[in-house]
């Protein structure tokens, strides 16, 4: 698998003696390419350190950390010129219009002088923003300015992006379409990388994710392996819908060796099994008695609430 | 690294020469510049005083505004520097792209020298032609070599309260306590050390000779000129004068820790005519010429370009070992 980003025994330390606080704890970390990556942890839990590390805006203590091939400590300049960066609590020259501060920081990203302006109105209109072009950031809402700072991270034409607490401050509609971008451009091959406090945007746009808390690394791995885990360890559940009013025989289900619990509330009997029950119960459904009752029969997915307690709770 | 900072300049510059606060402190500066040189060129005019040489008294009144307005302008450059993106999240932005922190300092640096530079510079020419204009006041070759010394001089010295208050911008998460620090210091430097010397002075040498003290001030109340005694013995003079001088030797060395002070002694020996000792009113004799106010002030001027080269120095130190999350 090759990899976008990739740390080893990562450890921060703020300030000393009593003063001293642990950031990052021994981070061990692996964003595959072309992934959209999830870092999820509750505020305060090492999210900003990290990737201001691999960045290069903070040195680690010890460890190492290598960002598309690049030591993170020595070859930093190298993986900013590769990586674009919404940084948490940023702020634009409110002064300057929207073209205005793109084209300067278009500068600074070494974009030839003859595609700067281009550039920037392109990633305004990835953006939605390109009818703003012209006006000044002072006049910008939250969510404009928000969406701004996607712009102004894709103007190198970044191989990975790197976006910390994107979504915060914005409203459902703005985040919907952040989303939609993401989603947008994983699919033109850039790897994401996202850091957030919010569990439900790890389950809809992540491929990979990693939970964080006290600078620790709890777990990480593509999603469809982190529910398999707390399928596997907290059971599999299924749920089915029968036809209002029907009256559904429990028997058969009961008699699968398995099955651990079955709960019925009006029309929906839901199943709790220990082992993957999928196709026995397909195969029974499918079947009289319950052909005639059954409307529809799916697995349910642990929440990512659920699989964040699993995982502080230790796994 | 160059091209990066210059980027960095670019922006600074326009948006320095854009900012109200840039505007009103220039036109504070040229407003006190001309209006001091009108007044004593005016009063050449119509008589009121009388010198060989008109525009040096002209170029000593700016220099007493310059004085004190040049710090100022130091200051609204650098207070909020760096604090100013650190509080925008600007930073964040700025720090994120492949350049080196120098890049960001060095670009601002180049930036302010250019601004201070210009905005002195066009003020001084200013006040001095509305003198020549209105007032037909003739210029010599060393008059305008004092000018141009002079506007070098007080570049250096609004640049070192730029480097001193960028300093404590690199440290400061807020640019309000960026701006008081940066006041406040320059309060101590231009007023309170001053005043706080000649307190020292007298108590170290205690109170003056009271006999002496009485007769010089009937002295000069009674003749107008203390050349000719009224009442005061010879040696009275003389131990009273020699207070003065030990007053003047200690508030002087206690005023050397400020910048200012040694502006102004460069200044005042760029437009000042060699007077009897102590200046007590021996009327005009002469104008040291420019090599010697030069070899005389050297240790001035020293400590004038050090200053902020220190400054400079702390302000990359800590913004380049300063980690920003």
């Amino acid at each position: 698998m090759s990899l976008a980003v990739e740390t080893e025994k990562l450890v921060k330390v703020y300030g000393n003696g009593k003063t001293m606080v642990k950031a990052l704890d021994g981070i061990d970390m692996k964003v595959p390419k072309a992934s959209v990556f999830g870092l999820f942890g509750p505020n305060g839990s090492g999210k900003t350190t990290l990737i201001s590390i691999l960045v290069g805006l903070l040195l680690p203590t010890s460890g190492s950390a290598k960002v598309l091939g690049f030591d993170v400590t020595r070859e930093s300049v190298e993986i900013r010129r590769r990586v674009g960066l919404l940084p948490e609590g940023f702020g634009f020259y409110d002064h300057m219009t929207a073209l205005e501060n793109l084209v300067f920081l278009a500068t600074l990203d070494g974009v030839p002088s003859s595609q700067r302006e281009k550039r920037a109105l392109e990633a305004l209109e990835a953006v939605g923003l390109k009818d703003r072009a012209d006006a000044k950031v002072s006049t910008f809402s939250r969510g404009m300015k928000q969406r701004l700072g996607v712009a102004q991270s894709l103007l190198k034409d970044p191989e990975l992006l790197i976006f910390d607490e994107p979504t915060v401050g914005i409203d459902p509609e703005g985040a919907a379409e952040f989303r939609n971008l993401v989603r947008k451009m994983n699919r033109d091959g850039k790897t994401i990388l996202l850091s957030t406090h919010l569990l439900y945007e790890v389950g809809m746009i992540c491929t990979h994710a990693a939970i964080i808390r006290e600078g620790r690394l709890l777990v990480q791995g593509s999603v469809d392996e982190l529910y398999r885990s707390v399928r596997e360890a907290k059971g599999f559940r299924y749920e089915i819908r029968v036809k209002p009013g029907s009256d559904m025989p429990l028997q058969e289900i009961r008699s699968i060796p398995s099955v651990i619990e079955i709960a019925r509330s009006d029309n929906r009997v839901t199943v709790l099994s220990k082992n993957d029950i999928g196709s026995i119960l397909f195969s029974l459904v499918t079947k009289n008695p319950y052909k005639d009752i059954v409307e529809s029969l799916t697995p349910v997915e642990p929440s990512w609430e659920e699989i964040y307690r699993f995982y502080q709770e230790g796994g | 690294m160059l091209k990066n900072a210059l980027s960095i300049a670019r922006k600074e510059f326009a948006d320095a020469v854009t900012s109200k606060r840039l505007w009103l402190i220039a036109g504070i500066f040229l407003l006190f510049s001309i209006a001091s040189t009108y007044s004593t060129s005016f009063g050449f005019r119509i008589g009121a005083r009388q010198t060989t040489r008109p525009m040096v008294q002209i170029a000593s009144s700016i220099a007493s505004a310059t004085a004190y307005m040049a710090p100022l302008l130091g200051i609204a450059l650098a207070f909020d520097a760096i604090s100013g993106e650190r509080e925008r999240g600007t930073l964040r932005i700025l720090l994120s792209r492949p350049i080196y922190r120098e890049d960001v300092i060095n670009g601002k640096i180049m930036s302010a020298l250019a601004v201070i530079g210009l905005t002195i510079t066009i003020s001084s020419l200013a006040a001095v032609s509305v003198s020549i204009l209105l007032h037909n006041i003739s210029v010599t070759v060393d008059d305008v070599s004092r000018i141009g010394l002079f506007i070098l001089f007080s570049v250096v010295f609004s640049f070192a309260y730029y480097a001193l208050s960028l300093f404590v911008s690199t440290f400061s998460s807020k640019s309000s306590h960026s701006l008081v620090i940066s006041i406040g210091i320059w309060i101590f430097f231009a007023f309170i050390l001053s005043i706080m010397s000649s307190f020292i002075a007298t108590a170290i040498l205690g109170p003056p000779p009271t006999r002496a003290l009485t007769l010089f001030n009937m002295s000069r109340r009674q003749f107008g000129n203390f050349t000719t005694p009224g009442g005061a013995t010879p040696q009275e003079l003389e131990e009273y004068l020699n207070y003065v001088r030990k007053v003047s030797e200690i508030s002087g060395a206690i005023q050397a820790f400020s910048i200012n002070y040694h502006y102004t002694q460069i200044t005042s020996s760029l437009f000042s005519f060699v007077a009897g000792p102590l200046g007590f009113g021996r009327g005009e004799i002469t104008i040291a010429s420019i090599p010697t106010i030069l070899s005389t002030r050297l240790i001035d001027i020293i400590i004038l370009i050090v200053f902020p080269i220190v400054f400079l120095v702390a302000s990359y130190m800590v913004f380049t070992r300063r980690q920003e999350k």
